[in-house]
């Protein structure tokens, strides 16, 4: 019986002296220009596994050879085509030998002249996998990259905006109704109206192209110029972009309802939003941050009660949803994400931050409701400038002297000795980097708000209870949610640190904050 | 069940045990460990150290250095913990305890034919040395490469693993490494009200964790649970184990053969079928006996060791065999004393 054994071990020996370590593989080079030529899925499906194409690497191969776009994509309407040879897709046969001739084609060229080239047998194209590191970015133009193409345009935006008229059947500039492309143009083409990448491929890249033969200069006409985060972090910002004038208001009171909506004004319900819409534009990159799908008021689309141009979603949700970039609660709660306030709000419950009447009332300004009365435009504004006014009065901050200098932590004094906290200090670090914070001065509404950051669930006070009042000595195991004292104390401490970048003391240096206690001193 | 109870148990209680499954002591406990709060200071290394009356490290505990080389746990070290880079090299590192996780449904145990492994009540997994017969089938089977064997002890080796610090739970006390954890990274309290912890941080604090409670379902189940803001995968916690416990893979055989000879080949299928990485533990283990003898051989008498070595391998050998044989035999009775049912309509869950 212990022959099977034997062998079985022996067998596990040898097999995993035979299994070598794998090197680690070496990383695989990342790309922005790839390009998956899968033409033929419009006629039914692919017989071969799509072909995989370095764009970059073929413009760089013709531009040695003096040759440009033209090579490949043939004279469209206006600019060039996008598609390889040829201006729309006939048929199967029709589309497959245009890729045929024309890749091989051209690659038996090269190599017939002994140049670089590329593969001509089928296999050496359609690769079922390949290893390509694919670091295409998008790229939004945002304010920054508006204003120069603004610029470049001369200020004539019916350059690149247009709006399209059914009847005529033709597109058309529409003054002062300017958006931003994705509002029509969608990720696939619908009917008449091409895709957003398409579009963007179409007109920018078209017109770069246009501008580089008039030696203007001209944006990039290569994938990785655009595509390339490397690239892209190269691109010039303006300081000072003068703001986009789109017939927005300067203040305003959050409208509830849709323009055609009948609104009684009787019934109760939260008071109106004073909205400072110039700052909200100073703190985004695009106007589509927040109209995500047209430059109207939120309610046109999201009112009270919802409607469906709106996919139901009410407004209420619309402000408040957490995880959504275009709301006011989302984007506040990312803001919370930056180091100057993670020190606090990581180790804090997001239902807990946004909670409470004082959280809503930021917002919800108590205020007379202006919309049954006459010219709602005109008190609106003003209504919403004297609220926003109001909110702008920020109490004074605590007294220094209120502020404990020095608090000794000594309670659980063992293998170390006790932490001297300069707690002044830090207090006046923290409020020294939310002094111009606007959004952190409106929501910490009273003077002792932050203080809350450690001394969490309870009331905010100049004299909050000590951490020991609710910490126990050691992990509990009947209160597993609340952690003990030692923890408590470390926790707060170092994901605080670690939040806010705070390098040193580190985590794992103890003596940094606390001195080693001498051996005799511990076991009195 | 696992397999475990199975060898020196009769037919009926084998075909018991096949039919349900077993899904851990009810109020049993464990430990929950949120590498998010663990800073990686090895306090819980030191703990564990002395409350075990381990030999001393060669490097001090407070050597954070030793980190930057993996490390398992060995017969003089229960626990370790490794750091991890899950988002390349420059981010802050992850840091994962790692020791025995005491399986609700043990691999070790399952493998054991003398029942050197128990489950206890209380959660943790425990080893008997005293009937240990040194197979090391253990080690081929703990899909987390726990069980470490005194390769440095010529004579009377035994396996060594975490207890969980068993005997100090039976006095009422915290697990040396929990006690000792600065951050709570390590808590430790009953398996269904951790759970219910480590989801409700979960449900507070969605951007700073995953959605999953490693060790909740794992191999059927751990008492060391974990959560994790990275993928376990990236941490060096095996994500290919499946939800069935060791046992599991092995019952339907058990359940259908009473036991009798065939079943070790059976068993062993099993255990394999689930760990396919065993070769390379036991081979690990070798290499790393093997240096060890080597510089052993520098000092002492190399013939002397090669024999004594030599010497206890026989003395194993002949150990198992007479291990099974006496299991066989204790099966054989039993299956008499229960009338011998070869088609097994025993006992009916
Ligand atoms: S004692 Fe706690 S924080 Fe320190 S390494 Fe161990 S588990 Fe992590
Ligand atoms: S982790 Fe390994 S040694 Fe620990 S109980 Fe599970 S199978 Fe046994």
């Amino acid at each position: 019986m212990v022959l099977p054994f034997g062998l079985l071990m022996l067998t596990a020996l040898l097999v995993s002296l035979a299994v070598a370590r794998q090197a680690p593989s070496e990383p695989i080079p990342g790309r922005a220009d790839i390009i998956t030529i899968d033409g033929l899925r419009a006629f039914g499906p692919l017989e071969r596994p799509p072909v995989v194409f370095f764009h970059g690497k073929h413009t760089e191969a013709l531009a040695k050879a003096q040759k440009d776009c033209l090579a490949c994509h043939p004279q469209g309407e206006k600019y060039l085509s996008l598609k390889y040879n040829r201006t729309a897709d006939t048929d199967k046969q029709a589309v497959m030998d245009v890729y045929h001739d024309g890749c091989i084609g051209c690659h038996a060229d090269y190599r017939s002249q002994n140049q670089p080239s590329g593969p001509v047998t089928c296999g050496e194209c359609h690769v079922a996998e390949k290893a390509v590191n694919n670091i295409r970015a998008g790229i939004g133009l945002d304010k920054s990259l508006h204003y120069r193409h603004v610029k470049a345009a001369e200020q004539k935006c019916e350059r690149c905006h247009h709006a399209y008229n059914p009847e005529t059947k033709q597109l058309y500039y529409d003054k002062g109704k300017e958006g931003a492309c994705l509002y029509c143009h969608k990720d696939q083409t619908q009917e008449n109206r091409i895709a957003y990448r398409q579009a963007a491929h179409l007109d920018c890249v078209g017109c770069h192209r246009e501008l580089s033969l008039q030696k203007k200069t001209a944006g990039p006409m290569e994938c990785a110029g655009c595509h390339d985060p490397e690239a892209q972090a190269l691109i010039a910002k303006v300081a000072d972009i003068p703001r986009l004038e789109r017939n927005q208001p300067d203040v305003t009171l959050v409208k509830a309802h849709r323009e055609d909506e009948k609104v009684d004004a009787q019934k109760p319900r939260m008071a109106l939003v004073p909205f400072d819409h110039l700052k909200h534009e100073g703190a985004t990159q695009y106007c589509r941050t927040c109209h995500h799908a047209e430059l109207t008021s939120c309610a046109s689309c999201h009112p009270i009660q919802g409607h469906a141009d709106g996919k139901m979603v009410k407004l209420s949700q619309a402000m408040h949803e957490q995880d959504a970039q275009m709301s006011c609660v989302g984007c506040h709660t990312q803001k919370q994400l930056r180091a100057e306030c993670a020190g606090c709000h990581a180790s804090m419950p997001a239902e807990k931050v946004w909670a409470g009447e004082a959280a809503c009332k930021v917002c919800h300004m108590p205020q007379e409701a202006p919309v049954a009365r006459p010219g709602y435009e005109m008190l609106a504004s003003e209504m919403a400038a004297s609220l926003i006014d109001a909110r702008r009065q920020i109490p004074p901050p605590v007294a220094v002297e209120d502020i404990p200098e020095t608090v000794i932590i000594d309670h659980l004094v063992d293998a170390y000795e006790a932490v001297k906290m300069p707690h002044r200090q830090i207090v006046q670090k923290l409020s020294d980097l939310m002094r111009d914070d606007a959004l952190a001065a409106a929501f910490h509404t009273q003077p002792t708000t932050f203080c809350q950051g450690c001394h969490h669930n309870s009331p905010a006070s100049l004299k909050p209870p000590q951490c020991g009042s609710c910490h126990g000595r050691t992990s509990d195991a009947m209160n597993l949610t609340r952690p003990g004292l030692m923890a408590a104390y470390h926790e707060q401490c170092m994901l605080c640190h670690e939040k806010m970048g705070i390098e040193k003391p580190a985590n794992r240096d103890c003596t940094a904050c606390h001195a080693k206690r001498a051996e005799t001193a511990r076991n009195n | 069940m696992g397999a475990a109870g199975v060898v020196g148990a009769t037919s009926r209680t084998a075909r018991a045990a096949s039919n349900k499954q077993f899904k851990g002591y009810a109020d049993s406990n464990a430990v929950l460990h949120d590498m998010t709060r663990c800073i990686g200071c090895r306090r819980c290394e030191a703990a564990c150290n002395t409350v075990n009356e381990l030999p001393a490290p060669e490097q001090p505990f407070d050597d954070l250095k030793v980190m930057e080389a993996w490390r398992r746990t060995t017969a003089r070290t229960y626990t370790v913990v490794n750091q991890f880079f899950p988002d390349g090299d420059t981010l802050p590192p992850v840091f994962v305890k790692k020791q025995c996780n005491h399986c609700l449904e043990p691999a070790c145990a399952s493998a054991c034919f003398v029942k050197a492994f128990t489950k206890t009540p209380e959660g943790a997994v425990i080893y008997n040395a005293d009937v240990c017969v040194g197979c090391r089938y253990c080690m081929v089977a703990c899909p987390f490469d726990i069980p470490a064997y005194e390769y440095h002890k010529a004579l009377d080796p035994k396996i060594m693993k975490c207890t969980m610090c068993h005997p100090r739970i039976l006095e009422g006390k915290l697990p040396g490494c929990v006690e000792a954890c600065p951050t709570e990274a390590l808590v430790y309290g009953k398996r269904d009200e951790l759970i219910r912890v480590a989801r409700d941080r979960i449900h507070t604090f969605p951007d700073r964790y995953l959605d999953h409670i490693y060790g909740e379902h794992e191999m059927g189940g751990t008492s060391w649970l974990y959560l994790s803001g990275a993928p376990f995968e990236a941490l060096g916690l095996r994500e290919d184990l499946g939800n069935k416990a060791a046992g599991e893979y092995t019952s339907g055989a058990l359940g259908a053969v009473p036991i009798v000879i065939g079943l070790w080949p059976v068993l062993l299928t099993g255990i394999y079928a689930i760990n396919k990485r065993k070769e390379k533990i036991a081979a690990e283990e070798r290499a790393a006996a093997v240096s060890e003898a080597v510089d052993h051989a520098e000092v002492q008498a190399e013939g002397r060791l090669k024999a004594a070595l030599e010497k206890a391998e026989q003395d194993k050998a002949a150990a198992i065999e007479r291990e099974f044989k006496k299991a066989l035999e204790a099966e054989a009775k039993a299956r008499l004393a229960s009338g011998g049912s070869e088609t097994g309509d025993g006992e009916k869950a």
